[in-house]
């Protein structure tokens, strides 16, 4: 069941798969030819960012628009609760989608640099990190008010960033006494957490809403 | 008769309105139409029967189970068509049916092509291409393949033409000579409950003013009409609804032999539902 309201998210968006399939491609690549010192590991940051937003913002875009259809969705077996993981779950596909993408480059492409798996770790991270935020939110607020929240935050980040990176941050030097496996295990554990925790959220919100 | 659906004291409130202590239950073996004008709560009731929005309190039973414990069980067994533009437009029918194919265990694929094959539908068809009634006909086919107990249906009939109507009531008369359980649909179109209800339940203002079976209800009313020279305050206490000219009147009373008893040379008529509707309810009594 869970499997085809993942299909179905990708069935809505299915215009916008090739598009952003073809930019998770070209967006390493073209980084090392523009910006070869950004290469590799930024550019696979960048792609897996890009295409998780973009297609997950397209697929609440056709839910916005038919919402009608979730509540369909509703009044049939599916749970909210499946409904809810299923976004989840489709974000952390097309993660893998991306990994996949980046690890045959880096044997096609030279000079795009290694992917190793703690790459992908540190990628797994950073993607549990932006969906655990971005869908509670998303639950709450709608599309709509989200999508402006979230503009608002991104036309404030050049601000915003400087700020940060002025700050004194954590003194982290205590992680390189630690084995590199504990560190990569613990890092997929947090994000594994992150994941179970908005996911319990996100439910908990979609489980008390009204729909259309 | 068992019943296969029983709602008890449901309360449920937004800003301007509110679903006030709807009890009702549904018969096995009916079809069922749940009449009220726009905006008297019969989409409320329906969402809120299903689970699709909150209740402040109220139990939901369908087949003797909770709705609060055994949602998944219930929904397997009742099929549900919801007012128009309930799908992804832009899928083709075939891919729609394989996402709520996939959520029902007793899903037929032979039921849905016959279904398809007799509402001329193809299933390489997108959804955006298809007209209002069409949609109804994929939306009928897609909540009775998969042996549906009971169908919810939320103003199926709004906005569709005679003849499609027609259609609708003859595959719903035919779903139930087929082994349907029951059929629970709202309307504010009660002609087409004229020809198949057999129970009939109103809700006015967020509360149930009625539940009765057609033919008892059709024979406890009539409509009266006489000359408004005889007509006083007594006489008019007797009506639900009545309006006037100046040549006479035309009211609906439960009361006729009294009436009569003041006014002998009244004219008798049979009524309507949509007459004993707007009899019963706040706005039509004026």
């Amino acid at each position: 069941m869970l499997f085809h309201l993942i299909k179905k998210d990708f069935l809505i968006v299915k215009k916008y798969v090739l598009i952003v399939l073809v930019a998770a491609i070209l967006i390493p690549p073209v980084m090392r030819w523009r910006t070869p010192e950004f290469a590799g590991t930024f550019g696979f940051i960048l792609s897996v960012i890009f295409s998780v937003f973009m297609l997950l913002q397209y697929v609440s875009l056709k839910e916005y628009q038919f919402p009608k259809a979730t509540t369909l969705l509703c009044a049939t077996p599916f749970s909210r609760s499946m409904m809810v993981l299923s976004k989840y779950i489709f974000c952390i596909a097309i993660y893998v989608a991306c990994c996949i993408i980046f690890g045959i480059e880096t044997l096609l492409i030279p000079g795009l640099g290694t992917s190793g798996i703690a790459l992908f770790i540190l990628m797994f991270f950073v993607t549990s990190v932006f969906i655990g935020i971005y869908l509670p939110i998303q639950y709450k607020l709608g599309y709509e008010k989200t999508k402006f929240a979230f503009a608002v935050i991104i036309v404030a980040s050049p601000f915003i960033l400087p700020m940060l990176m002025r700050m004194d941050t954590a003194n982290l030097d205590f992680l390189a006494s630690i084995p590199a496996y504990f560190v990569y295990s613990g890092v997929l554990v947090g994000g594994f957490i992150i994941l179970v925790l908005s996911s319990m959220l996100s439910i908990k919100i979609y489980n008390e809403t009204d729909l259309a | 008769m068992d019943d296969i659906l029983k709602v008890t004291g449901l309360n449920k409130s937004y800003d301007n309105f509110s679903l006030k202590d709807v009890s009702f239950t549904l018969p096995e073996g009916c079809i069922t139409g749940f009449i009220g004008v726009n905006g008297a709560g019969k989409t409320t009731t329906l969402r809120s029967i299903l689970g699709l929005t909150s209740r402040i309190s109220g139990h939901i039973n369908f087949f003797g189970m909770d709705i609060e414990k055994d949602a998944r069980k219930i929904k397997d067994r009742i099929g549900v068509v919801l007012d128009d533009g309930c799908f992804y437009d832009e899928l083709s029918l075939a891919e729609m049916k394989d996402v709520i194919a996939s959520a029902y265990s007793a899903w037929s694929e032979r039921d849905f092509k016959e279904y398809m094959e007799r509402f001329e539908l193809s299933p390489k068809q997108k959804i955006n291409t298809l007209s209002k009634g069409m949609k109804m006909k994929y939306a009928l086919a897609l909540a009775l393949s998969h042996n549906a107990e009971l169908l919810i249906m939320d103003e199926p009939t709004s906005g569709l033409d005679p003849l499609i109507r027609g259609q609708l009531l003859t595959i719903l008369t035919d779903y139930m000579s087929n082994g349907g359980k029951g059929v629970f649909f709202s309307t504010h179109i009660t002609s087409d409950l004229d020809k198949i209800a057999d129970m009939l339940i109103l809700i006015d203002n967020g509360r149930i003013v009625f539940q009765e079976e057609k033919d008892t209800l059709l024979d406890s009313y009539r409509i009266v009409k006489g000359d408004m020279r005889k007509m006083d305050e007594n006489i008019r206490k007797l009506f639900l609804r009545i309006s006037e000219t100046a040549y006479g009147f035309t009211g609906i009373t439960q009361r006729v032999s009294e009436v009569q008893q003041y006014i002998p040379d009244i004219i008798i008529e049979r009524p309507t539902i949509e007459d004993i509707m707007l009899g019963n309810i706040e706005g039509g009594k004026e």
